[in-house]
């Protein structure tokens, strides 16, 4: 067995992995090893051709990007590799709203979390200027902010200045999407060039993770171990203290490799972090560590959507600056006498209705100039998405277990989610999307246009929770720093600690918190 | 049916090409070398452009095409992991070299039009090769597949064009030029007139 020691062991090398040792690196004198089950991905300079071939061909441009045995029932998005999820993702950075940290106390529903949205702010500009977000400050009202962006926002296309318009006539104020890319050279990153394929950018405008991990590196803040899977943490038998972690090398399956270390942070996200917990039961543990609450797995959280295709007689061109969006946080505060309905909206333009098609509207065949005079007739009108993140309050039994029927190489049981809405949800379920078919019939008619068609998601996305903070170790699993209640070196740290699912993309929220706990953690090392 | 990230992945997926990438593109090619040289009867393959894209391109702009077309089929990697779809975990894999069975049914034009008119399917009218490729290809659904999906080669020529950046600048009669790299300064002008 190969032991691997250090003071501060992170098992998870995602984006909330990768800013807390960031932060850790620049206020503790600290040796930080970080295990990593995954492999690297497609490298910068490959990105080009990788994009190139996704757009042709639809193919993956993350390469290795997920390990085969290592997936699960009910999860969002395949991704086990260096950087995480974040490589891949669009990079839309909205905040949660104040309101989502006082769902209890101001609409008498859910849990409050144990901190504020003014304890997070700071750590939320942290974030912003870590990574470089480019936005613009929204109504004040519905977008508190200590400070401006550190990037100027990526400005509206030609569409979205019309569909802005739409929405203000609509009696809606929309402000530009905040997005981690940058509208100017940042940090050694690129200037945005509207490249329209985010998921996987060209340029390097878009932060990914690896930007600030390869720069660890070099700096000899961190020590990347990858190929490396975190099988299970064992505790001292004389206290609660976890003393190691016990992985596998991917590269040679029967070698054993230990980690030793002072403390212990799980950065796996919201999937891989409560499924380690659940998967290191002992005799000692019986329901897995950090669980004498019982909760390591419970009040999984996210949100659903509803969103609704609205024709408008106007001259859009898709394809300008298609990633880019319009946001609202109107709908995020409900009124003192409000039932709870709480969402975000979102506008982009489509391309739906607007495309060639092969048959026409009386199913005949089209050929040649035909098939490009029936998609010209369809031009005269433009399509816009409207959609709208819907906050609802899990339940307890929203659930990620060990599914026994499937197992990785090793032998062990994989995470199973099943999410499941608090019964406050459930009730105002149809009362949610009947108010957000109304709030999308009136933009239709502010517009002129008319709906299209509606869509309610039966997933959730954003995932979260598993590992829910608060001050009762009775009722959670972490306190606000992501300090498991019951083992006081062992850290959760993002996603996983999350109370509610809020109605915004969790990035942000998931990264501030990782970063709060990190000036936690660093607090039992010497200052650098 | 849903848009936005899930649907710009599926339809930037069969949006082409090459022709339409801007500078920004750089980086090797090495892991993309086509396995097998994948070639169509050329002069069949014309013959179905010449019928089943616009005549309002002209020959050049159709020629252009269907040469597109075939370095998209000369660089298909078959069976290859596609990207993942956001909400799903299930990973997916595309589908088999399809130039096998569009060889096939090229030649089964070109005997259909020797059974049927004594003559070569490239010397048939316009009309007469739309005729034979409606017969052939009548299960074909509403909207353009991607090519790589499309069960019948003139259905993987038509959604090539169709997709493509081209065609759409063509349709809107205006410069579009989406998924080219550009600077973002310009993002809320209106795109400048074709040829302007």
């Amino acid at each position: 067995m190969t032991t691997i020691e250090s003071d501060i062991c992170i098992i998870g090398s995602g984006i909330t992995g990768i800013l807390a040792a960031e932060r850790l690196s620049e206020l503790a004198d600290a040796d930080i090893v970080m295990v990593e089950a995954g492999s690297r991905s497609t490298p910068f300079s490959n990105r080009p051709e990788q994009r190139r071939r996704f757009i042709a061909y639809g193919e993956n441009p993350w390469k290795d990007d997920h390990l085969d045995d290592q997936g699960g029932y009910g999860l969002m998005y395949r991704s086990m590799v260096v950087g995480g999820c974040a490589m891949h993702w669009d990079g839309a950075c909205p905040r949660f709203s104040p309101e989502d940290f006082r769902q209890r106390s101001m609409y008498g529903v859910g849990t409050d979390w144990p901190i504020s949205y003014d304890d997070v702010e700071p750590y939320y500009q942290d974030f912003e200027e870590r990574i470089g977000v480019a936005g613009e400050q929204g109504p004040p009202e519905y977008d508190p902010r200590s400070r401006p962006y550190p990037l100027p926002p990526l400005p509206l296309s030609y569409n979205l200045i019309q569909l802005r318009e739409w929405g203000a006539n609509a009696g809606i104020p929309f402000w530009t999407q905040p997005w981690a890319k940058a509208t100017e050279p940042y940090r050694g990153r690129a200037g945005c060039q509207r490249c329209d394929t985010c998921h996987v950018c060209p340029t390097g405008a878009k932060y990914t993770p690896d930007v600030t991990l390869d720069r660890l590196i070099d700096d000899g803040g961190l020590r990347l171990i990858s190929g490396t899977l975190v099988r299970r943490l064992e505790v001292d038998d004389a206290s609660t203290h976890i003393t190691r972690a016990v992985a596998a090398d991917r590269h040679a399956p029967d070698e054993s490799v230990e980690f030793r270390a002072t403390t212990f942070i799980l950065a796996g996200g919201y999937a891989w972090s409560p499924h380690l917990l659940l998967l290191s039961s002992s005799s000692q543990f019986p329901n897995g560590l950090a669980n004498s609450s019982g909760l390591v797995g419970k009040y999984m959280t996210g949100h659903p959507y509803m969103s609704a295709q609205i024709e408008l007689p106007l001259e859009l061109y898709p394809g300008i600056f298609s990633t880019s969006s319009l946001l609202s946080r109107m709908h995020a505060r409900p009124g003192p006498l409000d039932r709870y309905v709480r969402h975000d909206l979102r506008i982009w333009n489509t391309t739906v209705e607007r495309q060639a098609r092969f048959r026409d509207a009386t199913g005949v065949l089209q050929f040649g100039d035909d098939v490009m005079d029936d998609w010209r007739a369809r031009t005269k009108q433009a399509t816009a998405r409207v959609r709208g993140y819907i906050d609802i309050i899990p339940d307890r039994d929203s659930t990620l277990g060990l599914d026994a029927s499937a197992r990785n190489q090793w032998g062990d049981p994989l995470p199973r989610i099943e999410f499941r809405d608090a019964p406050e949800s459930v009730a105002l379920r149809d009362h949610t999307h009947e108010t957000m078919r109304t709030i999308f019939e009136h933009m239709a008619r502010a517009g002129n246009g008319r709906v299209l068609s509606t869509f309610r998601s039966t997933t959730m996305e954003h995932p979260g929770g598993g590992c829910r903070m608060g001050e009762d170790p009775e009722t959670s699993v972490t306190d606000s720093f992501g300090r498991t209640h019951d083992h006081d070196n062992l850290f959760v740290i993002g996603a996983p600690t999350l109370v509610s699912g809020g109605c915004a993309n969790g990035t942000p929220t998931f990264c501030a918190l990782s970063l709060r706990s990190a000036e936690e953690i660093a607090r039992a090392f010497p200052s650098r | 049916m849903s848009t936005g990230r899930r649907d710009f992945l599926k339809t930037s997926t069969a949006a082409v090409t090459a022709a339409g990438l801007g500078g920004c593109e750089r980086g090797d090619r090495s892991v993309s070398e086509p396995r097998t040289p994948r070639r169509l009867h050329r002069e069949l393959l014309r013959a179905i452009g010449d019928a089943v894209l616009p005549g309002a391109i002209g020959a050049d702009g159709r020629e252009k095409a269907i040469v597109a077309f075939e370095v998209w089929l000369q660089e298909f990697t078959p069976n290859a992991e596609l990207v993942h779809p956001y909400g799903g975990w299930e990973v997916a894999y595309g589908p088999e070299d399809p130039s096998p069975r569009w060889a096939e049914q090229l030649d089964d034009l070109e005997r259909l039009a020797r059974q049927r008119s004594m003559a070569s399917f490239g010397e048939l009218s316009r009309d007469d090769r739309r005729t034979l490729i409606a017969d052939a290809i009548e299960d074909a659904g509403p909207g353009f597949p991607t090519p790589a999906e499309a069960q019948h080669v003139a259905v993987a020529l038509m959604a090539h064009y169709f997709r493509s950046t081209e065609a759409t600048n063509q349709v809107y009669g205006v410069a579009i030029n989406k998924l080219q790299c550009r600077v973002i300064t310009t993002a809320g002008e209106k795109p400048p007139a074709l040829g302007g």
